[in-house]
């Protein structure tokens, strides 16, 4: 007693099936599809199971187990909603980007620093954080840089003014400084990275 | 004559791994620093130690007698990693046919890419080894030649930071200074036997007619010969490394032990890992060797012929045992032991002989499956065997050697002791 589903229904149960990776971040087991598709018997989900493989809707591994295929962990960059309008983001769907490509855009370049004190705290860096550097940019008026000044090191904004170079504190506590003999500056910051968990 | 019919340039890190620390840590530019506190001897030492005299190798001890402000700095293997593949990648950026010779070393040809650079071979090489020191913190020296022996004659010529062009009209100034024994493949032996034929200067070498090559020569050394001569023959080679020759394994450890036990224990865990690495790369080996390394520096080895190629170190305990029963003298204090798998076979193309068990092997290659899943999963040795279950008894290193690197030391909130963050991290205070 076999019941034909057609190619459209077969498809809603595949998306089902693939849906439950979005928020575990891997495929469901035999008996956790059959709580989401109301199938008391894992052999009733086995056989769906095969006809979806038939189908080309899901794939499976050597072991028999459901595959992934697209990638857990990278973030999914949704279309960007406008007031009023739910978009319909899912279909909007970007080219995925990890985070890694989104904060760092010289990855041969970029190097990691934690920071201790809080002389930019009014810029949102925070002693603890973990600052993104970037050594091949150029720094420009206004970027905040890791720099040696007169043989200490430190982080502050850039400040350029005609011939004059100033390095500002985001933090009424720290007065600026103006390099004595030799600014060398060994980085750009690009990021900050906090984690709070 | 055209002056490059190859461009092949060789790329040489300078001091790479004390480099990297000084890259990390800028209070430790000019300084003379030095890697390899864990082994008790010199593994890199920065240019400024070098020119105090401290050598690749030397005890410790004695570079704090000729240098005692030296910085002397754990090995942090896994930066140097980082920094290593980094320079993979921008040495991309120019060409994508890149060998990844070593750590600290690569071969890369650049035939054929002025017109797409717009410039000639030296100002290419040249932003590399610019962009290289602008991205990394420190700087490569570089050779471009016309072949890689050559090239690699190039970047030895000016160190540090260096860059040497050897077109074909310079080779014979470049190698008429240059004794034969300092060729990239040609070792003391070697060097020795060219001398009995007069033999001195690469120049020499290169001079020789093709017809003493062909007599007197064995392959590796009729293609360095074709190589000094302008004529490549070593092809760069740019997919990474699939097959070995052998594996070592070599570990020592502090303070020097007598405990039969705790040696062998070592010694185990050597062959643990070596047999690891086979597995991944699905190499069987048929021959087995193993060296003791007494305190006093002296090496006892022996070499043992297995009866059938083999990754499975159940298989090898009794053959290292027995080497090791060998070796072994009571009271003599050890502190480094090594294994060597060598003559290293395809595993798909081993076959059972009439003397074998098929099911026991078949079940072995079942069991270590099993382990190195699980090593996959919750990391290497979280299954081990009792014989090397000794070195857990104590860190590897006891006292000051046992010093973690800074990296290691101070893991930032989701790094575990087993996986870290593939990005290096600065030593400066902000």
């Amino acid at each position: 007693m076999s019941r034909e589903l057609s190619p459209e229904m077969l498809q809603k149960r595949a998306d089902t099936i693939t849906s439950f990776s979005r928020t575990a971040g891997r495929m469901p087991t035999f008996s956790e599809i059959g709580a989401l598709l109301g199938l008391r018997s894992k052999n009733a989900v086995a056989k769906l199971v095969r006809r979806l493989e038939a189908h080309g809707m899901l794939r499976r591994d050597a072991h028999g187990r459901l595959v992934l295929d697209r990638p857990a962990r990278s973030l999914r960059l949704l279309g960007s909603v406008e007031a009023g309008f739910p978009s319909p983001a899912e279909e909007e769907l970007a080219d995925t980007l990890s985070l890694d490509d989104l904060l760092i855009k010289n990855p041969q370049a970029s190097f990691l620093l934690k920071v201790s004190g809080d002389s930019m705290s009014g810029a949102g860096i925070l002693p603890g954080d973990l600052v993104i550097v970037d050594r091949a940019q150029n720094a420009k008026n206004g970027d905040i840089v890791i720099a040696e000044i007169d043989g200490a090191w430190t982080m502050k904004y850039l400040k350029k003014e005609g011939d004059s170079v100033l390095l500002v504190a985001a933090n009424a506590r720290y007065r600026p400084i103006q390099p004595r003999q030799e600014l060398k500056i060994a980085g750009v910051i690009t990021g900050v990275v906090r984690k709070y968990q | 004559m055209i002056s490059f019919p190859r461009a092949i340039l060789h790329l040489d890190a300078d001091a790479f791994f004390a480099s990297c620390e000084q890259a990390v840590n800028p209070a430790l530019r000019g300084r003379p620093v030095i890697t390899g506190k864990e082994r008790g001897i010199v593994s890199a030492a920065s240019y400024e130690a070098k020119a105090r005299g401290v050598t690749r190798g030397m005890r410790l001890f004695e570079v704090r007698k000729i240098c005692p402000d030296a910085v002397i700095l754990p090995s942090d293997y896994e930066t140097y990693s980082i920094f290593s593949l980094r320079m993979f990648e921008i040495l991309r950026r120019f060409t994508p046919d890149v060998e990844e010779y070593s750590i600290d070393e690569a071969f890369a040809d650049l035939t054929g890419l002025r017109r797409f650079h717009r410039a000639s071979y030296e100002s290419i090489a040249d932003s590399i080894r610019k962009t290289m020191a602008a991205e990394l913190g420190f700087t490569v020296s570089v050779g471009v030649s016309l072949t890689k022996v050559l090239a690699k004659i190039g970047s030895k010529h000016r160190k540090p930071n260096g860059l040497t062009i050897i077109g074909s009209r310079d080779i014979e100034e470049h190698l008429s200074q240059l004794p034969v024994g300092k060729i990239w493949g040609i070792g003391p032996n070697t060097a020795a036997y060219l001398a009995k034929f007069g033999i001195r200067t690469a120049l020499d070498f290169a001079r020789r007619p093709e017809s003493f090559a062909d007599k007197a020569l064995s392959k590796p050394y009729r293609e360095i010969w074709h190589e000094l001569n302008g004529r490549s023959v070593l092809p760069v080679i740019t997919e990474p490394k699939q097959s070995y020759q052998s594996i070592s394994k070599a570990k020592t450890f502090t303070p020097p032990s007598t405990d039969r036990e705790f040696v062998f224990a070592q010694l185990a865990k050597n062959l643990e890992n070596a047999c690891i690495k086979a597995r991944r790369h699905n190499l069987a080996a048929q021959r087995l060797s193993l060296f003791l390394r007494q305190q006093d520096f002296r090496d006892n080895g022996c070499e043992i012929k297995l009866d059938r190629p083999t990754s499975y170190p159940a298989e090898l305990f009794n053959a290292l045992h027995e080497g090791f029963s060998r070796l072994y003298r009571p009271g003599t204090p050890y502190r480094q032991t090594t294994v060597v798998l060598a003559d290293l076979v395809a595993e798909s193309a081993c076959q059972y002989t009439l003397f074998d068990d098929p099911v026991r092997i078949e079940k072995m290659a079942r069991l270590y499956k099993a382990v190195d899943s699980l090593s996959a999963r919750f990391g290497k040795h979280t299954v081990q065997h009792c014989a090397s279950l000794p070195t857990r008894q104590h860190t590897q290193h006891a006292g000051d050697r046992g010093d973690l690197s800074h990296r290691r030391k101070d893991l930032i909130r989701g790094e575990t002791a087993r996986r870290c963050l593939g990005i290096p991290i600065g030593k400066i205070q902000i």
